[in-house]
């Protein structure tokens, strides 16, 4: 009989592992996030300046990083970079090593693609905006910063939050691509972990309960954040 | 704690109520005329790609060696290529009828599936290196950075029990790639592949720093209680070894001729002697 058989998971070995791997999701999915916020808030921002050239070097690392698959970038940066030059020389070996070690190279990817989507919510969220109630702040003498910063942030950030929590759940889920570069993170140790016991399914049912739970929790919070920040109009609970 | 594990198991597997179908591979793979048989691609001498792009290789051949027996000359077989970390589930959920892919005869397998009759002694992993890197034993590489493989079977006996710090990667290319770039002072794999890696021009520079801790039977992998269809490959493997097919393959593929097969060969034919 072939039951579901989860002997294995009294291992300490097994424990320590999974336990690392989830750390190591989290930490490469809240570290990514928080960059892809900052890089969408800063590109939205710098959009709403309308300069010329500006805004085309921004349109192409959109595009860029939007359209291409993450997997693709981390492998790039990962395999090339280190190619055209990005070394630094170990101290303790003082042979010439990559300057960014694997985990670097997944942030760096996951934040870029993350904030190429970002800019983009970020933007329609500031172009979704009635004109009148830009037009209102304008007859009410507020300057073009003023105008930005408590009329126009307030309410796009509240209608672009949905589409942010889309953003940031499949994230989080584009993390487990970065145990191809040898990140240590969930998915790198399951397939170690049923490699050595063979329960493929067992270990799979678990590892997909761990992604439910931390990415339902993450979704989670950021309706609390939605439902917190909510103003008639806008938002949750209109 | 592992007694409350199995209780939960043994719920759970009550719940799903998952049981083991029979197996009959040798009635199947007859009434189809064609063995399909889980294969490397990428792993010389054993299995791989030829210029022509036809996968060949030792146990390729001792594969279609067996196909022929079991199934009359008439017989067909369909080469799968599979991968370490896939080639027992690929077996067990019926998508290949045998393995013959550098399967490691282990404990922890054995509970999952059942093996023919040993053919290869084959040695564990060892360590390719810098010409420059000053280790020569397991010992040495305590805190270390090795580059490796996801899925093989050592590397818990690496980070676990010798402290290596293991990078391991899903295929080889992008593990000699990064050993290259440094991101790892040696790449621990297969210690026949690895051997056949330093004599290429472009790894002159590397040599074979740490030998392997320990040899172990290869064997092909079959389905649990696949009892007729195990009988019959084994009596093909005798057969093959009776001939000196394995010794000849051997030959074919440049491999150092082993005391291992060569025993097995005389033990084989005194066997098989009416």
């Amino acid at each position: 009989m072939f039951g579901l058989d989860y002997s294995w998971l009294s291992d300490p070995v097994y424990q320590g592992w999974l336990l690392r791997g989830t750390l190591n999701t989290i930490a490469l999915a809240l570290t990514s996030s928080a960059i892809a916020v900052l890089i969408g808030g800063f590109g939205a921002l710098a959009l709403t300046l309308r300069i010329a050239w500006l805004d085309a070097l921004i349109e192409l690392f959109v595009e860029l990083f939007r359209n291409t698959p993450p997997l693709l970038q981390m492998l790039f940066f990962y395999f090339t970079l280190s190619t055209i030059g990005l070394r630094v020389t170990d101290p303790a070996t003082g042979l010439s090593v990559p300057l960014l070690s694997a985990f670097d190279c997944a942030l760096v990817s996951l934040s870029l693609f993350g904030g190429a989507l970002c800019i983009e919510a970020f933007r329609s969220g500031l172009d979704s905006l009635p004109r009148a109630v830009t037009e209102a702040a304008r007859s009410l003498g507020y300057s073009r910063w003023a105008r930005f910063r408590r009329i126009e942030v307030p309410i796009a950030s509240r209608i672009c939050l949905p589409a942010l929590t889309n953003i940031l759940t499949n994230l989080f889920k584009t993390t487990s691509q970065a145990s191809v570069i040898t990140v240590p993170e969930l998915v790198y140790y399951a397939g170690q972990i049923y490699n050595d016991t063979f329960r493929t399914a067992e270990v799979m049912i678990l590892v997909l309960l761990i992604y439910v739970t931390l990415v339902s929790l993450l979704s989670w919070g950021l309706s609390r954040i939605e439902r917190a920040l909510a103003f008639p109009g806008y938002g949750k609970g209109n | 704690m592992r007694t409350s594990i199995l209780t939960i198991a043994a719920a759970l597997a009550v719940t799903f109520g998952i049981g083991a179908a029979s197996a009959d591979t040798l009635a199947d793979a007859k009434s189809k005329g064609t063995l399909t048989i889980g294969v490397k691609n990428d792993y010389p001498p054993y299995g791989f790609l030829n210029d022509k792009g036809e996968i060949v290789g030792f146990e390729v051949e001792l594969g279609k060696y067996v196909a022929k027996e079991l199934l009359g000359p008439e017989g067909k077989v369909e080469l799968v290529p599979v991968v370490a970390a896939n080639r027992i589930e690929f077996l067990n959920s019926g998508r290949i009828d045998i393995i013959f892919a550098t399967l490691g005869v282990t404990a922890d397998r054995a509970k999952v599936i059942d093996f023919s009759e040993y053919y290869v002694s084959a040695p564990g992993p060892s360590v390719i290196a810098s010409k420059a890197a000053t280790f020569s034993k397991w010992e040495e590489l305590k805190g270390l950075t090795l580059c490796g493989i996801q899925g093989s079977y050592y590397n818990k006996h690496l980070t676990e029990d010798l402290g290596i710090q293991l990078t391991a990667f899903k295929t080889q290319p992008e593990a000699y790639r990064a050993l290259k770039d440094n991101r790892c002072v040696g790449f621990v794999f297969d210690d026949m592949t690895l051997r056949k890696k330093t004599e290429e021009a472009e790894w002159a520079d590397y040599k074979i720093a740490v030998d392997p801790y320990e040899y172990i039977p290869q064997a092909a992998g079959i389905r649990k209680g696949d009892d007729a269809f195990r009988e019959a490959v084994n009596k093909a493997i005798t057969k093959a070894e009776a001939e000196g097919k394995l010794v000849e393959w051997e030959t074919t593929y440049g491999m150092p001729h082993s005391a291992y097969i060569a025993e097995r060969a005389k033990a084989a034919a005194a066997k098989l002697k009416p």
